[in-house]
Protein backbone atom coordinates (compact mmCIF):
# COMPACT_ATOMS: atom_id res chain seq x y z
CA UNK A 1 0.00 0.00 0.00
CA UNK A 2 2.98 2.16 1.20
CA UNK A 3 5.70 2.39 -1.80
CA UNK A 4 9.40 2.39 -0.04
CA UNK A 5 7.94 1.22 3.43
CA UNK A 6 10.89 -0.28 5.23
CA UNK A 7 9.76 -3.46 6.10
CA UNK A 8 12.92 -3.02 9.20
CA UNK A 9 10.99 -0.01 10.66
CA UNK A 10 9.16 -0.14 13.54
CA UNK A 11 8.34 3.63 12.84
CA UNK A 12 8.03 4.65 9.22
CA UNK A 13 6.79 8.40 8.19
CA UNK A 14 5.91 9.30 4.72
CA UNK A 15 6.00 12.69 3.54
CA UNK A 16 3.76 14.02 6.75
CA UNK A 17 2.35 17.36 6.17
CA UNK A 18 0.77 19.07 9.03
CA UNK A 19 -0.57 22.95 9.42
CA UNK A 20 -1.67 25.14 11.77
CA UNK A 21 -3.83 27.94 10.29
CA UNK A 22 -1.77 29.22 7.27
CA UNK A 23 1.64 28.46 8.84
CA UNK A 24 3.21 24.84 7.95
CA UNK A 25 4.33 23.10 11.05
CA UNK A 26 5.62 20.07 9.40
CA UNK A 27 6.53 20.16 5.61
CA UNK A 28 6.97 16.94 3.71
CA UNK A 29 9.01 14.86 6.56
CA UNK A 30 9.93 11.42 6.30
CA UNK A 31 11.30 9.57 8.60
CA UNK A 32 11.94 5.75 9.30
CA UNK A 33 13.37 4.32 13.12
CA UNK A 34 14.54 0.54 13.62
CA UNK A 35 13.02 -1.37 16.32
CA UNK A 36 15.40 -0.56 19.11
CA UNK A 37 16.44 2.35 17.97
CA UNK A 38 16.99 5.46 20.39
CA UNK A 39 16.06 8.55 17.71
CA UNK A 40 17.01 12.08 19.77
CA UNK A 41 15.26 15.10 17.97
CA UNK A 42 16.46 18.55 17.99
CA UNK A 43 16.20 21.94 17.08
CA UNK A 44 15.33 25.69 18.14
CA UNK A 45 11.50 26.11 19.34
CA UNK A 46 9.29 26.10 17.03
CA UNK A 47 10.93 23.98 14.76
CA UNK A 48 8.18 21.12 14.27
CA UNK A 49 9.95 18.64 16.75
CA UNK A 50 7.10 18.27 18.93
CA UNK A 51 4.79 18.11 16.38
CA UNK A 52 6.34 15.21 15.05
CA UNK A 53 6.45 13.46 18.04
CA UNK A 54 2.45 13.87 18.84
CA UNK A 55 1.84 13.06 15.17
CA UNK A 56 3.63 9.53 15.50
CA UNK A 57 0.48 8.43 18.46
CA UNK A 58 -2.21 10.78 16.38
CA UNK A 59 -2.49 13.44 19.38
CA UNK A 60 -1.88 16.05 16.40
CA UNK A 61 -3.46 15.24 12.93
CA UNK A 62 -1.90 15.61 10.33
CA UNK A 63 -2.95 16.95 7.05
CA UNK A 64 -1.20 14.84 4.28
CA UNK A 65 1.35 11.68 4.54
CA UNK A 66 1.21 8.48 6.34
CA UNK A 67 2.76 7.40 9.35
CA UNK A 68 3.55 3.65 9.95
CA UNK A 69 3.68 2.10 13.08
CA UNK A 70 4.61 -1.75 13.29
CA UNK A 71 3.29 -1.88 9.33
CA UNK A 72 -0.06 0.30 10.58
CA UNK A 73 -1.28 3.46 9.17
CA UNK A 74 -2.05 5.66 11.78
CA UNK A 75 -3.99 7.87 9.79
CA UNK A 76 -6.48 5.35 8.46
CA UNK A 77 -9.47 5.76 10.43
CA UNK A 78 -10.08 2.12 9.58
CA UNK A 79 -7.46 0.81 12.22
CA UNK A 80 -8.55 1.58 16.02
CA UNK A 81 -5.97 4.32 17.36
CA UNK A 82 -7.11 3.41 20.98
CA UNK A 83 -5.36 0.00 20.54
CA UNK A 84 -2.65 1.21 18.64
CA UNK A 85 -1.66 4.17 21.20
CA UNK A 86 -1.68 1.10 24.09
CA UNK A 87 2.24 0.20 22.30
CA UNK A 88 3.18 3.97 22.15
CA UNK A 89 3.85 5.11 25.80
CA UNK A 90 4.19 8.88 25.50
CA UNK A 91 5.88 11.19 28.25
CA UNK A 92 4.83 14.93 28.40
CA UNK A 93 6.92 17.95 29.86
CA UNK A 94 4.12 19.01 31.85
CA UNK A 95 4.11 15.41 33.63
CA UNK A 96 0.05 15.31 33.33
CA UNK A 97 -0.57 12.73 36.07
CA UNK A 98 -4.19 12.28 36.87
CA UNK A 99 -3.99 14.62 40.07
CA UNK A 100 -7.32 13.07 41.72
CA UNK A 101 -5.38 9.64 41.77
CA UNK A 102 -2.63 8.16 43.86
CA UNK A 103 0.68 6.94 42.35
CA UNK A 104 -0.36 3.72 42.57
CA UNK A 105 -3.86 4.30 40.96
CA UNK A 106 -2.23 6.77 37.81
CA UNK A 107 -0.19 3.50 36.98
CA UNK A 108 -2.41 1.03 37.34
CA UNK A 109 -5.67 3.11 35.99
CA UNK A 110 -4.86 2.10 32.23
CA UNK A 111 -3.71 -1.77 32.34
CA UNK A 112 -7.15 -2.37 34.98
CA UNK A 113 -9.60 -0.35 32.54
CA UNK A 114 -8.65 -1.10 29.33
CA UNK A 115 -6.10 -4.85 29.42
CA UNK A 116 -8.86 -6.09 31.92
CA UNK A 117 -6.18 -6.83 33.90
CA UNK A 118 -6.93 -7.54 37.45
CA UNK A 119 -5.98 -5.43 40.48
CA UNK A 120 -3.13 -7.39 41.93
CA UNK A 121 -2.06 -7.96 38.78
CA UNK A 122 -1.57 -4.65 37.73
CA UNK A 123 -0.69 -3.80 40.78
CA UNK A 124 2.39 -6.36 40.80
CA UNK A 125 3.18 -4.57 37.79
CA UNK A 126 3.41 -1.12 39.11
CA UNK A 127 5.41 -1.95 42.06
CA UNK A 128 7.67 -3.39 39.71
CA UNK A 129 7.47 -0.51 38.00
CA UNK A 130 7.66 2.17 41.05
CA UNK A 131 10.73 0.41 41.99
CA UNK A 132 12.08 0.90 38.41
CA UNK A 133 12.25 4.29 38.35
CA UNK A 134 12.97 4.72 42.36
CA UNK A 135 9.89 5.69 44.04
CA UNK A 136 8.11 2.81 45.05
CA UNK A 137 7.92 4.56 48.46
CA UNK A 138 5.55 6.56 47.01
CA UNK A 139 3.05 4.64 46.12
CA UNK A 140 -0.25 5.60 47.82
CA UNK A 141 0.53 9.64 48.11
CA UNK A 142 -0.92 11.79 45.40
CA UNK A 143 1.03 13.62 42.39
CA UNK A 144 0.54 17.03 44.10
CA UNK A 145 2.74 15.88 47.39
CA UNK A 146 5.67 14.88 44.71
CA UNK A 147 8.66 16.53 43.25
CA UNK A 148 8.39 17.74 39.72
CA UNK A 149 11.35 14.78 39.11
CA UNK A 150 9.33 12.33 40.85
CA UNK A 151 6.11 13.34 39.17
CA UNK A 152 7.94 13.02 35.50
CA UNK A 153 9.17 9.17 36.91
CA UNK A 154 5.75 8.10 37.79
CA UNK A 155 4.91 9.32 34.37
CA UNK A 156 7.03 7.45 32.46
CA UNK A 157 6.22 4.38 34.93
CA UNK A 158 2.43 5.38 34.11
CA UNK A 159 3.63 5.09 30.21
CA UNK A 160 5.54 1.64 30.70
CA UNK A 161 2.52 -0.14 32.33
CA UNK A 162 0.85 -0.64 29.00
CA UNK A 163 3.90 -2.03 28.11
CA UNK A 164 4.27 -0.20 24.59
CA UNK A 165 6.92 -0.87 22.36
CA UNK A 166 7.51 2.65 21.81
CA UNK A 167 8.24 5.14 24.29
CA UNK A 168 7.63 8.87 22.61
CA UNK A 169 9.63 11.64 25.03
CA UNK A 170 8.74 15.36 24.72
CA UNK A 171 10.82 17.54 26.33
CA UNK A 172 10.64 15.12 29.58
CA UNK A 173 12.77 17.46 31.61
CA UNK A 174 12.43 20.76 30.27
CA UNK A 175 9.77 21.98 33.09
CA UNK A 176 12.40 20.36 35.57
CA UNK A 177 14.15 21.64 38.43
CA UNK A 178 18.16 22.02 36.97
CA UNK A 179 18.55 19.17 40.17
CA UNK A 180 15.87 17.09 39.14
CA UNK A 181 16.26 16.65 35.61
CA UNK A 182 19.77 13.86 36.31
CA UNK A 183 16.85 11.20 38.16
CA UNK A 184 14.61 11.50 35.40
CA UNK A 185 17.57 11.20 32.58
CA UNK A 186 19.11 8.52 34.58
CA UNK A 187 15.55 6.41 34.45
CA UNK A 188 15.36 7.30 30.52
CA UNK A 189 18.82 6.18 29.89
CA UNK A 190 18.43 2.71 32.23
CA UNK A 191 15.26 2.56 29.38
CA UNK A 192 17.47 2.58 26.51
CA UNK A 193 19.85 0.51 27.90
CA UNK A 194 17.00 -2.27 27.95
CA UNK A 195 16.37 -2.16 24.20
CA UNK A 196 13.22 0.06 24.12
CA UNK A 197 12.95 2.43 21.08
CA UNK A 198 12.86 5.61 22.08
CA UNK A 199 11.66 8.67 20.15
CA UNK A 200 13.15 11.87 22.31
CA UNK A 201 12.47 15.56 21.86
CA UNK A 202 14.48 17.04 24.12
CA UNK A 203 17.49 19.91 24.87
CA UNK A 204 19.56 17.86 26.73
CA UNK A 205 22.72 17.62 24.27
CA UNK A 206 24.48 15.53 27.11
CA UNK A 207 21.86 12.75 27.07
CA UNK A 208 21.44 13.08 23.13
CA UNK A 209 24.92 12.21 23.29
CA UNK A 210 25.34 9.45 25.37
CA UNK A 211 21.69 8.00 24.67
CA UNK A 212 21.07 8.61 20.77
CA UNK A 213 21.72 6.00 18.44
CA UNK A 214 20.77 9.00 16.16
CA UNK A 215 20.46 12.65 15.88
CA UNK A 216 17.47 14.33 14.27
CA UNK A 217 18.01 17.92 13.83
CA UNK A 218 14.57 20.07 12.85
CA UNK A 219 13.88 23.65 11.70
CA UNK A 220 11.26 25.35 10.04
CA UNK A 221 9.07 22.37 9.69
CA UNK A 222 11.63 20.03 8.04
CA UNK A 223 14.78 17.96 9.47
CA UNK A 224 17.45 19.27 8.18
CA UNK A 225 20.35 17.00 9.19
CA UNK A 226 20.30 13.51 10.54
CA UNK A 227 23.47 11.28 11.93
CA UNK A 228 25.16 9.28 14.64
CA UNK A 229 25.90 11.71 17.43
CA UNK A 230 29.56 12.21 17.27
CA UNK A 231 29.27 13.57 14.13
CA UNK A 232 26.71 15.36 14.71
CA UNK A 233 28.09 17.21 17.24
CA UNK A 234 31.76 17.08 16.01
CA UNK A 235 31.37 17.60 12.06
CA UNK A 236 27.90 19.10 12.12
CA UNK A 237 27.35 20.24 8.03
CA UNK A 238 24.26 21.99 7.68
CA UNK A 239 25.00 25.73 8.30
CA UNK A 240 21.84 26.32 10.37
CA UNK A 241 22.85 23.13 12.69
CA UNK A 242 26.55 24.59 13.46
CA UNK A 243 24.45 28.24 14.43
CA UNK A 244 22.47 26.14 16.83
CA UNK A 245 24.67 24.04 17.90
CA UNK A 246 26.86 27.23 18.47
CA UNK A 247 24.09 28.86 20.30
CA UNK A 248 23.24 26.36 23.28
CA UNK A 249 26.74 24.69 23.65
CA UNK B 1 -6.52 32.65 22.64
CA UNK B 2 -9.00 35.77 23.87
CA UNK B 3 -11.19 34.76 26.88
CA UNK B 4 -14.51 36.57 27.15
CA UNK B 5 -17.07 37.24 30.21
CA UNK B 6 -19.79 35.46 29.52
CA UNK B 7 -23.07 37.09 31.72
CA UNK B 8 -25.87 35.19 31.37
CA UNK B 9 -29.48 36.19 31.47
CA UNK B 10 -30.54 35.24 34.84
CA UNK B 11 -27.63 36.87 36.33
CA UNK B 12 -26.63 34.06 38.83
CA UNK B 13 -23.51 32.64 37.27
CA UNK B 14 -20.38 34.66 35.63
CA UNK B 15 -18.46 32.70 33.66
CA UNK B 16 -15.08 33.13 31.87
CA UNK B 17 -14.95 30.83 29.37
CA UNK B 18 -13.13 29.82 26.41
CA UNK B 19 -14.07 32.30 23.15
CA UNK B 20 -13.78 28.57 21.05
CA UNK B 21 -16.34 26.22 22.98
CA UNK B 22 -14.73 23.44 20.77
CA UNK B 23 -11.11 22.02 22.23
CA UNK B 24 -8.41 23.23 20.23
CA UNK B 25 -5.95 20.47 20.18
CA UNK B 26 -2.15 22.11 19.87
CA UNK B 27 -2.98 24.53 22.26
CA UNK B 28 -1.42 22.96 25.86
CA UNK B 29 -1.91 25.57 27.42
CA UNK B 30 -3.88 25.53 30.43
CA UNK B 31 -7.57 27.90 30.43
CA UNK B 32 -8.47 30.27 33.06
CA UNK B 33 -11.70 29.62 33.35
CA UNK B 34 -13.04 30.15 36.51
CA UNK B 35 -16.47 30.11 37.88
CA UNK B 36 -18.00 32.75 40.14
CA UNK B 37 -21.43 32.14 41.95
CA UNK B 38 -23.46 35.98 42.55
CA UNK B 39 -26.31 34.62 43.52
CA UNK B 40 -27.85 33.19 46.65
CA UNK B 41 -26.02 33.18 49.81
CA UNK B 42 -22.45 32.87 49.22
CA UNK B 43 -20.64 29.70 50.28
CA UNK B 44 -18.98 29.83 53.30
CA UNK B 45 -15.20 29.45 52.55
CA UNK B 46 -13.57 26.88 54.85
CA UNK B 47 -10.56 28.82 55.21
CA UNK B 48 -12.13 31.61 56.82
CA UNK B 49 -14.23 30.06 60.05
CA UNK B 50 -14.49 32.26 62.21
CA UNK B 51 -17.81 32.84 64.78
CA UNK B 52 -18.13 36.08 62.94
CA UNK B 53 -18.62 36.07 59.57
CA UNK B 54 -21.32 37.01 57.87
CA UNK B 55 -22.94 33.34 57.49
CA UNK B 56 -22.70 32.85 61.13
CA UNK B 57 -24.79 36.51 62.02
CA UNK B 58 -27.43 36.08 59.50
CA UNK B 59 -27.93 32.47 60.77
CA UNK B 60 -27.78 33.72 64.34
CA UNK B 61 -29.60 36.83 63.37
CA UNK B 62 -32.53 34.69 61.98
CA UNK B 63 -32.92 31.82 64.20
CA UNK B 64 -32.98 34.21 67.53
CA UNK B 65 -35.53 36.07 65.81
CA UNK B 66 -37.85 33.86 65.13
CA UNK B 67 -37.16 32.04 68.63
CA UNK B 68 -38.31 35.63 70.21
CA UNK B 69 -41.41 36.14 68.10
CA UNK B 70 -42.78 32.85 68.84
CA UNK B 71 -41.61 33.14 72.58
CA UNK B 72 -42.38 36.69 73.19
CA UNK B 73 -45.49 37.58 70.91
CA UNK B 74 -47.28 34.05 70.76
CA UNK B 75 -50.49 35.20 69.14
CA UNK B 76 -50.06 35.44 66.09
CA UNK B 77 -46.34 33.92 65.63
CA UNK B 78 -46.84 30.42 67.45
CA UNK B 79 -50.38 30.14 65.11
CA UNK B 80 -47.91 30.90 61.47
CA UNK B 81 -45.25 28.88 63.06
CA UNK B 82 -47.34 25.84 63.44
CA UNK B 83 -49.60 26.40 60.51
CA UNK B 84 -46.77 27.20 57.59
CA UNK B 85 -44.40 24.56 58.10
CA UNK B 86 -46.73 22.17 56.46
CA UNK B 87 -45.66 23.29 53.05
CA UNK B 88 -41.95 22.28 53.93
CA UNK B 89 -42.50 18.68 53.04
CA UNK B 90 -43.62 20.16 49.70
CA UNK B 91 -40.99 22.56 49.21
CA UNK B 92 -38.95 20.03 49.37
CA UNK B 93 -40.22 17.42 47.66
CA UNK B 94 -40.38 19.73 44.46
CA UNK B 95 -36.69 20.47 45.26
CA UNK B 96 -35.23 17.26 45.29
CA UNK B 97 -36.98 15.46 42.75
CA UNK B 98 -35.79 18.52 40.71
CA UNK B 99 -32.43 18.61 41.53
CA UNK B 100 -32.64 14.55 40.58
CA UNK B 101 -33.74 15.68 36.97
CA UNK B 102 -31.39 18.76 36.49
CA UNK B 103 -28.13 17.23 37.49
CA UNK B 104 -27.96 14.87 35.22
CA UNK B 105 -29.93 17.00 32.40
CA UNK B 106 -27.29 19.46 33.01
CA UNK B 107 -24.52 17.14 32.83
CA UNK B 108 -26.13 15.74 29.57
CA UNK B 109 -26.46 19.40 28.18
CA UNK B 110 -22.58 20.45 29.32
CA UNK B 111 -21.25 17.12 27.45
CA UNK B 112 -24.04 18.32 24.19
CA UNK B 113 -22.13 22.21 24.38
CA UNK B 114 -18.83 20.51 24.27
CA UNK B 115 -19.41 17.81 21.51
CA UNK B 116 -17.79 17.67 18.64
CA UNK B 117 -20.70 16.16 17.12
CA UNK B 118 -22.59 18.82 15.09
CA UNK B 119 -26.11 18.03 15.62
CA UNK B 120 -25.68 17.01 19.56
CA UNK B 121 -23.96 20.46 20.28
CA UNK B 122 -26.78 22.51 18.04
CA UNK B 123 -29.40 20.76 19.72
CA UNK B 124 -27.64 21.61 23.93
CA UNK B 125 -26.79 24.73 22.91
CA UNK B 126 -30.33 25.76 21.34
CA UNK B 127 -31.85 24.22 24.68
CA UNK B 128 -29.76 26.55 26.61
CA UNK B 129 -30.46 29.44 24.91
CA UNK B 130 -34.50 29.11 24.65
CA UNK B 131 -34.70 28.49 28.22
CA UNK B 132 -32.06 30.80 29.26
CA UNK B 133 -34.70 33.48 27.48
CA UNK B 134 -37.93 32.50 29.25
CA UNK B 135 -38.75 33.66 32.58
CA UNK B 136 -39.26 30.11 35.03
CA UNK B 137 -42.82 31.32 35.72
CA UNK B 138 -43.59 31.55 32.62
CA UNK B 139 -42.81 28.10 32.36
CA UNK B 140 -44.23 27.21 35.22
CA UNK B 141 -47.42 28.44 33.92
CA UNK B 142 -46.44 27.13 30.17
CA UNK B 143 -46.19 23.29 31.49
CA UNK B 144 -49.33 23.54 33.63
CA UNK B 145 -51.82 25.65 31.92
CA UNK B 146 -50.56 26.22 28.52
CA UNK B 147 -49.83 21.98 27.60
CA UNK B 148 -53.10 21.30 29.92
CA UNK B 149 -54.30 20.06 26.58
CA UNK B 150 -51.70 18.04 25.47
CA UNK B 151 -50.10 16.52 28.40
CA UNK B 152 -52.62 16.76 31.68
CA UNK B 153 -49.52 17.31 34.46
CA UNK B 154 -50.27 17.32 37.91
CA UNK B 155 -49.37 20.25 40.22
CA UNK B 156 -45.77 18.57 41.35
CA UNK B 157 -45.07 16.84 37.62
CA UNK B 158 -45.31 20.48 36.02
CA UNK B 159 -43.91 21.68 38.65
CA UNK B 160 -40.36 19.49 38.45
CA UNK B 161 -40.54 19.45 34.78
CA UNK B 162 -40.25 23.02 34.30
CA UNK B 163 -37.99 23.98 36.96
CA UNK B 164 -35.79 20.84 35.50
CA UNK B 165 -35.81 22.26 32.49
CA UNK B 166 -34.85 25.54 33.80
CA UNK B 167 -32.03 24.61 36.26
CA UNK B 168 -30.95 21.95 33.60
CA UNK B 169 -29.15 24.67 31.53
CA UNK B 170 -28.11 26.38 34.09
CA UNK B 171 -26.17 23.46 35.36
CA UNK B 172 -25.56 22.30 31.58
CA UNK B 173 -23.70 25.77 31.51
CA UNK B 174 -21.77 24.97 34.63
CA UNK B 175 -20.97 21.55 33.55
CA UNK B 176 -18.97 22.69 30.54
CA UNK B 177 -17.28 25.17 31.96
CA UNK B 178 -15.88 23.10 34.62
CA UNK B 179 -15.15 20.30 32.24
CA UNK B 180 -13.30 23.33 30.10
CA UNK B 181 -10.96 24.26 33.35
CA UNK B 182 -9.37 20.76 33.08
CA UNK B 183 -5.98 21.32 31.27
CA UNK B 184 -5.67 19.57 28.20
CA UNK B 185 -2.74 17.58 29.02
CA UNK B 186 -4.96 15.29 31.30
CA UNK B 187 -6.95 14.46 27.39
CA UNK B 188 -3.79 14.37 26.21
CA UNK B 189 -2.54 11.95 28.89
CA UNK B 190 -5.28 9.69 29.19
CA UNK B 191 -5.68 9.48 25.52
CA UNK B 192 -2.16 8.45 24.85
CA UNK B 193 -2.54 5.80 27.53
CA UNK B 194 -5.49 4.36 25.06
CA UNK B 195 -8.25 5.55 26.76
CA UNK B 196 -11.18 6.61 24.06
CA UNK B 197 -13.40 9.81 24.31
CA UNK B 198 -16.13 8.76 26.87
CA UNK B 199 -13.58 6.97 29.05
CA UNK B 200 -11.32 9.76 29.18
CA UNK B 201 -14.37 11.35 30.10
CA UNK B 202 -15.52 9.75 32.82
CA UNK B 203 -12.02 8.80 34.57
CA UNK B 204 -10.20 11.65 33.90
CA UNK B 205 -12.24 14.48 33.29
CA UNK B 206 -15.22 14.42 35.29
CA UNK B 207 -13.65 13.45 38.79
CA UNK B 208 -11.67 16.11 38.52
CA UNK B 209 -14.05 18.76 37.47
CA UNK B 210 -16.53 17.58 39.55
CA UNK B 211 -14.64 20.02 42.75
CA UNK B 212 -15.07 23.08 40.03
CA UNK B 213 -18.44 21.71 39.56
CA UNK B 214 -19.44 21.52 43.24
CA UNK B 215 -19.99 24.51 44.72
CA UNK B 216 -21.59 26.31 41.88
CA UNK B 217 -24.30 23.33 41.11
CA UNK B 218 -24.63 23.05 44.90
CA UNK B 219 -26.06 27.22 44.97
CA UNK B 220 -27.40 26.69 41.72
CA UNK B 221 -29.73 23.95 44.17
CA UNK B 222 -30.04 26.52 46.80
CA UNK B 223 -31.55 28.86 44.15
CA UNK B 224 -33.90 25.97 42.95
CA UNK B 225 -35.07 25.71 46.18
CA UNK B 226 -36.14 29.46 46.87
CA UNK B 227 -37.36 29.41 43.27
CA UNK B 228 -39.91 26.68 44.15
CA UNK B 229 -42.00 29.73 45.65
CA UNK B 230 -42.56 30.24 42.17
CA UNK B 231 -44.80 27.23 42.10
CA UNK B 232 -47.65 28.55 44.62
CA UNK B 233 -48.73 29.68 41.58
CA UNK B 234 -50.30 26.49 40.45
CA UNK B 235 -51.73 26.66 43.53
CA UNK B 236 -48.57 23.91 45.03
CA UNK B 237 -49.45 23.09 48.77
CA UNK B 238 -45.53 24.24 49.47
CA UNK B 239 -43.87 26.30 51.69
CA UNK B 240 -45.05 29.79 49.98
CA UNK B 241 -48.98 28.66 49.06
CA UNK B 242 -49.02 27.82 52.68
CA UNK B 243 -48.06 31.22 53.61
CA UNK B 244 -49.99 32.47 50.91
CA UNK B 245 -53.46 30.98 52.07
CA UNK B 246 -52.53 31.95 55.86
CA UNK B 247 -52.07 35.35 54.90
CA UNK B 248 -54.89 36.02 53.22
CA UNK B 249 -57.29 34.55 55.62
CA UNK B 250 -55.54 36.62 58.86
CA UNK B 251 -54.98 39.66 56.73
CA UNK B 252 -51.90 39.27 58.65
CA UNK B 253 -49.57 39.69 55.57
CA UNK B 254 -46.37 41.19 57.66
CA UNK B 255 -46.49 38.68 60.07
CA UNK B 256 -46.91 35.81 57.86
CA UNK B 257 -44.11 36.67 55.19
CA UNK B 258 -41.79 37.78 58.00
CA UNK B 259 -41.56 34.30 59.04
CA UNK B 260 -41.74 32.63 55.75
CA UNK B 261 -38.59 34.70 54.29
CA UNK B 262 -36.68 33.69 58.18
CA UNK B 263 -37.70 29.65 57.51
CA UNK B 264 -36.40 30.46 53.98
CA UNK B 265 -33.12 31.90 55.10
CA UNK B 266 -32.45 29.21 57.52
CA UNK B 267 -32.80 26.27 55.09
CA UNK B 268 -30.47 28.23 52.51
CA UNK B 269 -28.18 29.31 55.16
CA UNK B 270 -27.98 25.48 56.28
CA UNK B 271 -27.84 24.29 52.93
CA UNK B 272 -24.76 26.65 51.81
CA UNK B 273 -22.90 24.99 55.02
CA UNK B 274 -23.26 21.62 53.70
CA UNK B 275 -22.05 22.53 50.03
CA UNK B 276 -19.17 24.13 51.78
CA UNK B 277 -18.48 20.89 54.11
CA UNK B 278 -19.06 18.82 50.70
CA UNK B 279 -16.37 21.41 49.17
CA UNK B 280 -13.83 20.85 51.10
CA UNK B 281 -14.15 17.08 51.60
CA UNK B 282 -13.24 17.11 47.73
CA UNK B 283 -9.80 18.73 48.26
CA UNK B 284 -8.24 16.09 49.63
CA UNK B 285 -5.60 15.43 46.69
CA UNK B 286 -4.33 19.36 46.66
CA UNK B 287 -1.76 18.26 49.58
CA UNK B 288 1.38 20.09 49.82
CA UNK B 289 4.74 18.65 50.16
Amino acid sequence: MMENANPNSIISIRNIWKYFGKNVALQDVSLDIAAGERVVVIGPSGSGKSTLLRSINRLEEIDRGHILVQGKDITDHHNDINVMRRNLGMVFQQFNLFPHKTVLQNVTLAPIKLLKLSRKKAEDRAFALLKRVGISDKANVYPAQLSGGQQQRVAIARALAMQPAIMLFDEPTSALDPEMVGEVLDVMVNLAEDGMTMVCVTHEMGFARTVADRIIFMDQGQILEMGAPDRIFTAPRHPRLRQFLNQIL
Amino acid sequence: MQDKIEGQSKGNIVMVTEENAMPDSRDGQSKNTIIMVTEGPSIPDPREWRIVNAWSIALAGAVITLCCLAWFKPEPYREILTFVPDGLAATFQVTLLSICCAVPLGLLTGLGRISRNRLINLVASTYVEVIRGIPLLVQIFYFYYALSGLLQLSRTAAAVISISFCYGAYMGEVFRAGILAISKGQTEAARSLGFNRFQTMFYVILPQAWRTILPPIGNECIAMLKDTALVSVVSMPDLMQRARSFANNSYLYFETYTVVALIYLIITLLLSKVVSIMESRLNYYDGKR
